[in-house]
């Protein structure tokens, strides 16, 4: 309840007058908020707010196709990155205050789709492509001076994904997918043969990078993709395989900040519902459960973070999207859907616009 | 009137043949059986062809056997482009794909590796058993057409050209056996067929028709997406604002646009013959029109690129064609990704379409 609470007050009377009467009863109710970027069934894209009851709040254009938010419970600000190779990300106020502002990558340089902010909300970090050296950095913004970037460090990889900020609110963890592209190869993977993925631990203060960790050479096509952090400070993190599709090796492990890595033992069953390719991963409000999605695959999988067996799992057709509710996780999929699985008893609601990849839960 | 008439009754007959029912299990065996088996076939034969053409070649060096070995090349390139989306199946395994072409090439890795042997006279390169065993990137169209085409090539018409000869016929070979390994497999009842016609819930590749369906319909739009980021973006070199002929898959040998064509007509074969305008029915006939809208317009934008590549990209009318298919491969990836899959219901979705 609290949530929603601060979400309410910080809202302020001007955003809450400017919604259309049924989304403002929507927003007196105690509900949960989540942004994803979404693609609208006449065309288009967008960022979109909904509420856990199927409401849609609010929605921002997109001059392409998104792919994460990132958010700063600080500032109400929130970030839509394009999706890879785009070269634009757009910070809006998730409370309605202000007005969207649009940035784009500098030349030689494009997102990758996932970033975040510093704990205050006053720096935000954005994966990027340099790519006529395939390497990867961190782009640093200014979040209080029109969102200048102000410098950049190194992923110690190539093709960074996903990057998150350790509950220390100091230490980065980086998912190097090893992918390497280039955008005029729009999104063809240029180096399967020789991909090289890994999780760095990089020092936010300094970009110093404090410990990188592989899996196993055979396991080099294992593309590492998303990550949370567990109860224990363990990284989860959730994989794509890039190599031949009759294999099925594991998809799922964590890694801690000692420098141990590795993946758990799914069966055979979960490994072929999941397609080699998890999408999204998140954790629970009590941090001790972990739900992987496949869109691919149709499935979502909850995982017990203690006893790394899975929990159950759930069909749902091109389901990527999910986010942490009290019980459980609210998911949303490629058709529109959203639903709770895994305890969670949020309502199945249909949207008439598609969701991408990942939900974030902003309020 | 009688011209009215006829074209009126001209109208009337497509709707009546839309809704002729058509199942899933049909367009299955229809996308095996009239696409993807006389396209691996026709692969199989032009390799062969191209195989005995080179070793002519190198047995008898001549201006005669070398344009008969450059045309048995051009075959091949026309035949693979026409099927190289069909990943389902024997193409998608064993490294097949890198091994019959090495592409997208940024850093130019086959080049360099063919220059290397050419210069040393590399033996275990002639030797097709050793080179199976050496990098992709030499043993695949693109390695052959540097070989065939490429500087130094004119001088396979002579007894100069004796090293680069049994090079170029040791891939040939290589292919020859990679496609007509391709090409049993799809003939065999057993085989890949089987898997894909009677999918199994306990099998562990295909274990429902829809995800087959789903596999199918999902190779549509990764062909549409390759021939856009790997075949057309590199030749308009965006990132730098300057065009780059040379990024131009065959270009050497001429064959850009016409392997392009065969892309394009190849997708638009597979997605008639596989009977899919039919399975979406007449009240999604916008989707089937549509892509044939797309797919003709790709036709003509091709048939202006007609200069070799470094001339087209600086001829603006040219240059614009290039661009063009570039939009017409966006509109194909909504018409034949996400508008087909929602027409048939498949799980291909939006966010399950090249995700991250």
């Amino acid at each position: 309840m609290w949530q929603r609470r601060a979400f309410l007050k910080a809202a302020g009377a001007g955003f809450a007058a400017s919604l259309l009467p049924r989304r403002a009863a929507a927003l007196d109710r105690a509900e949960l908020v989540f942004a994803s970027a979404i693609q609208r069934r006449q065309g288009g894209f967008a960022a979109a707010l909904v509420t856990e009851r199927g409401d849609l709040v609010s929605s921002v254009d997109l001059p392409d196709r998104g792919h994460d938010i990132t958010y700063s419970p600080v500032t109400g600000k929130a970030v839509v990155f394009a999706r890879q190779p785009g070269t634009f990300a757009v910070v809006f106020d998730a409370r309605g205050g202000d007005l969207p502002v649009t940035l784009t990558s500098v030349p030689g340089r494009h997102f990758f789709g996932h970033g975040v902010f510093s704990p205050d909300g006053r720096l935000l970090y954005a994966t990027e492509n340099d790519f006529e050296n395939a390497r990867g950095v961190v782009g640093i913004f200014d979040a209080t001076d029109g969102y200048r970037r102000i410098g950049e460090f190194d992923t110690y990889g190539t093709g960074p994904h996903e990057i998150i900020l350790m509950p220390d609110n100091r230490t980065f963890a980086i998912a190097n997918g090893g992918i390497e592209t280039h955008p005029d190869y729009g999104r063809s993977e240029l180096n399967i043969d020789t991909m090289d993925p890994s999780l760095a631990f990089v020092d936010s203060s300094d970009g110093r990078l404090i410990g990188q960790m592989r899996l196993s050479a055979d396991l080099h096509q294992v593309s590492i993709r998303h990550m949370v952090v567990d109860y224990a400070n363990r990284v989860w993190f959730g994989c794509q395989f890039r190599g031949p599709a009759e294999e099925r090796p594991q998809l799922v492990g964590y890694a801690t900040l000692d420098g141990e890595i590795r993946l758990i033992e799914l069966s055979h069953d979960h490994l072929t519902s999941l397609d080699n390719y998890v999408g999204a991963i998140e954790v629970s409000a009590d941090r001790a459960m972990i739900a992987v999605s496949s869109s691919t695959g149709n499935t979502i999988l909850a995982i017990d973070a203690d006893t790394t067996r899975p929990l159950g799992s759930t069909t749902m057709r091109s389901g990527s999207g999910l986010a942490r509710d009290s019980k459980g996780f609210v998911a949303t999929s490629g058709w529109g859907e959203m639903m709770g699985v895994a305890g969670s008893t949020a309502p199945h609601h249909q949207f008439d616009f598609n969701f991408d990849a990942h939900l974030r839960r902003v309020g | 009137m009688r011209l009215f008439l006829a074209a009126a009754f001209a109208l009337a007959t497509t709707p009546v043949l839309a809704q002729a029912p058509v199942t899933t299990g049909e367009v299955i065996s229809a996308a095996i059986e009239d696409f993807i088996r006389p396209g691996f076939h026709e692969l199989a034969t032009s390799a062969a062809s191209m195989k005995d053409g080179i070793a002519a070649l190198c047995a008898t060096p001549s201006e005669e056997h070398l344009s008969v070995g450059r045309d048995g090349f051009k075959a091949v390139v026309l035949a693979y482009s026409g099927v190289e989306f069909v990943h389902v199946g024997p193409l998608g395994s064993n490294n097949r794909i890198e091994r019959m072409l090495f592409w997208p090439d940024r850093k130019g890795i086959a080049l360099k590796q063919v220059q290397q042997a050419l210069a040393a006279e590399d033996a275990s390169a002639t030797n097709p058993k050793d080179l199976a065993g050496k990098s992709v990137a030499m043993q695949g169209l693109g390695a052959l057409e540097y070989l065939l085409f490429g500087t130094g090539a004119e001088e396979l018409a002579g007894p100069d050209g004796a090293y680069r000869c049994s090079f170029a016929a040791s891939i040939a070979a290589l292919i020859g056996e990679v496609t007509a390994e391709m090409d049993a497999e799809w003939s065999d009842p057993q085989g890949i067929s089987a898997a894909l016609e009677n999918p199994r819930p306990d099998a562990n590749d295909y274990r429902t028709q829809t995800e087959v369906l789903e596999k199918l319909a999902a190779s549509l739009v990764h062909g549409t997406e390759a021939i856009r980021d790997q075949r057309v973006l590199p030749i308009l070199g965006t990132s730098a604002g300057q065009p780059k002929p040379k990024s131009a898959l065959f270009w050497r040998s001429g064959m850009t646009v016409p392997a392009l064509a065969a892309n394009f007509s190849g997708l638009s074969d597979f997605f008639a013959k596989a009977r899919f305008p039919e399975v979406m029915g007449a009240d999604n006939a916008w989707i089937a029109n549509g892509a044939e809208f797309e797919f003709a317009n790709a036709k003509r934008a091709l048939a202006v690129i007609t200069s070799p590549m470094d001339e087209a990209v600086a001829d603006p009318k040219q240059f614009k064609a290039l661009e063009y298919l570039v939009i017409v491969t966006k509109s194909l990836d909504t018409l034949v990704g996400e508008d087909l899959s929602a027409a048939l219901g498949l799980s291909v979705g939006f966010s399950a379409l090249d995700g991250d």
